[in-house]
């Protein structure tokens, strides 16, 4: 047969059959400087425009041989709809992602805007899968991913308010959270109907590092299970930091594919998950991109993918100033080690 | 009931207070040190702080996780107001001088790591400087050089805002070399503290904890050391 299309590649992939290589596409960010600077631009300015998003996504897809595009970057197109606002750092030097300035001071009178698809940055995204969708043309998949309801809580109100209340007043974080399930769901299905080809659910600040595993069953996989019963496949559980207590139960949860970042011991949540389960993960992006020596890249790579998992996936976003020859080596490294069958992914 | 012992009793009610998060049973223990003419620095290290440190190893053992944390700096805060007033500066002795610049750095609101570390700070009896989060770089240098503090405390959650503290390092450094440095969050490792030319550093919130932790345990040694001498 003849070579699949990243975009085939990815669809016969997250169905569990049988694969020409192993698809080397990430859920989340993938923007690189060296895309921003070919089109003579500043990462801060990548965030409010359809057409820099986009553009900046399909030129690292095509500079490194992608087979995806992932947008948006930053996390706060949703609470700035919800009318949070958005530090951009325009006069910044450097790259900063965006961060949100005025959270909700508590968690009592929320009250979600019946518009807020058609808030703020929510439709320059739209546009941008828009053109995406219409460009990509088999050549890369594209993937949406929405933050867990968890997560965009925290992006939301204060942390500690979030975290004290776990303890304090349970209900009424049980009902905050909620109401984040609904627009968690309501989001990833508006890019679903969009037409994106898979959907990530980064419920990133929900591991270990800060919930107990008690807490996590108790307040964060009701939630979980709701989305994914909603949701349409692909979709994908990312939690990046500490997950091997939860592992089993994040595979509870109803979605295609686990993701997890360079904290989980991905050979034994292989043991633990069995031979049947998708497993993305789980290279520390900034560590092997950005940092250590491109010779270096290929055994962490190859770890990756001994260790059991069926596409390697960075932890997290990628961290944009990589070295390109970096980037060449995770590539060659995946297109290398990635022609033997994973777990769960047979071989053409 | 003997002084000593009646002492050890209301140590031991803050120091379960803070472990338990109970704010009530810290509050009326710190009341009690206050009334009954106790040392508050003693309260304060030997009680509040050997409480927190029992929570450090609670975190370590994945008892506690950060919710717990949180509220057990709540009932350790609840102490800390009623009996810092009453501290006397002999107590601190030469602790008294020092002062710290903390924050987390621009492009990152997160703080929840940077209050526990300026919370040990406090108790430690340090004049804290705290900028809040969200912190512009030039901010910090120029924080230090207006209080001539000691200790420049950084915090980052986020890999991207790391990359930040470097360049405060190199301008705190350049202009004043004694200042020490001390980096916090997520993505920060000893090799990048090394690297970036930092003094210390703690890769999260618990992990700032336990760092804060034997700060305040060599303070404690000392103190007991001196109570032994005097």
């Amino acid at each position: 047969m003849s070579q699949m299309t990243p975009r085939e590649r990815i669809q016969t992939f997250f169905r569990k059959e049988p694969v020409d290589t192993m698809p080397c596409f990430s859920g989340m960010g993938m923007v690189t400087i060296q895309a921003i600077e070919q089109m003579g631009i500043r990462f801060a300015q990548v965030h409010a425009t359809a057409e820099y998003l986009a553009k900046s996504a399909m030129i690292t897809a095509e500079m490194f041989g992608f087979d995806s595009v992932v947008i948006p970057y930053d996390m706060c197109t949703v609470p700035e709809a919800l009318g949070c606002g958005a530090s951009l750092y325009e006069d910044a030097e450097g790259i900063l992602y965006p961060t949100v300035p005025n959270k909700w001071p508590s968690m009592d009178d929320i009250e979600i805007p019946k518009d807020f698809l058609s808030k703020g940055r929510m439709p320059v995204v739209d546009e941008a899968f828009r053109i995406l969708l219409s460009q990509a043309n088999g050549k890369f998949a594209v993937g949406g991913w929405v933050l867990g309801p968890f997560t965009m809580a925290g992006q939301i109100i204060e942390l500690d308010l979030l975290l004290k209340g776990v303890r304090k007043e349970r209900d009424k974080v049980v009902s905050f959270l909620d109401k984040m399930t609904d627009l968690v769901i309501e989001v990833a299905k508006h890019y679903q109907k969009l037409g994106v080809d898979y959907m990530n659910i980064r419920e990133m600040g929900s591991g270990t590092d800060l919930l107990s595993p008690k807490m996590w069953k108790d307040l964060i996989q009701p939630n979980l299970v709701k989305i994914f019963e909603a949701i349409e496949s692909p979709k994908i559980l990312h939690i990046c930091g500490s997950t091997d207590l939860i592992i089993e139960m994040m595979n509870e949860c109803g979605a295609d594919a686990l993701s997890v970042d360079q904290k989980n011991n991905v050979a034994e949540s292989r043991k633990k998950l069995g031979n049947d389960v998708l497993i993305l993960g789980n290279f520390d992006p900034f560590g092997t991109l950005a940092k250590m020596g491109s010779s270096e890249v290929e055994g962490v790579i190859k770890k990756c993918i001994d260790d059991g998992v069926d596409a390697v996936w960075p932890g997290c976003d990628i961290w944009p100033d990589v070295k390109k020859e970096n980037v060449e080596a995770y590539v060659k490294a995946v297109r290398q080690y990635g022609k033997a069958p994973s777990p769960a992914v047979g071989r053409i | 009931m003997g002084i000593e012992q009646r002492r050890e009793e209301l140590l031991k009610a803050l120091s379960d207070g803070v472990v338990d998060m109970d704010e009530e049973k810290v509050k009326e223990a710190a009341q009690a040190v206050v009334d009954e003419g106790f040392n508050a620095y003693d309260a304060v290290m030997n009680g509040l702080a050997a409480g927190m440190e029992i929570v450090g190893e609670l975190y370590d053992k994945q008892e506690y996780f950060v919710p717990e944390l949180l509220m057990c700096a709540d009932a350790l805060y609840a102490g800390l107001d009623i009996l810092k007033p009453h501290i006397k500066l002999e107590d601190l002795g030469d602790k008294v001088k020092g002062q710290v610049v903390i924050g987390t750095v621009q492009g990152d609101v997160h703080d929840i790591g940077k209050n526990i570390v300026k919370m040990m700070f406090e108790v430690a009896g340090f004049t804290v400087h705290d900028l809040g989060r969200d912190v512009p770089l030039e901010k910090f240098v120029e924080e230090q050089l207006r209080t001539d503090s000691d200790i420049v405390a950084m915090s980052a959650m986020m890999t991207t805002t790391m990359l930040g503290m470097k360049k405060v390092i190199e301008m705190i450094k350049e202009k004043n070399p004694n200042v020490a440095i001390m980096l916090g969050g997520a993505p920060v490792t000893k090799e990048t503290a090394d690297l970036f030319g930092a003094d210390g550093y703690a890769e999260s919130a618990g992990n700032a904890v336990q760092e804060a932790i034997k700060m305040i345990s060599q303070l404690r040694k000392m103190h007991a050391d001196n109570r032994e001498s005097s």
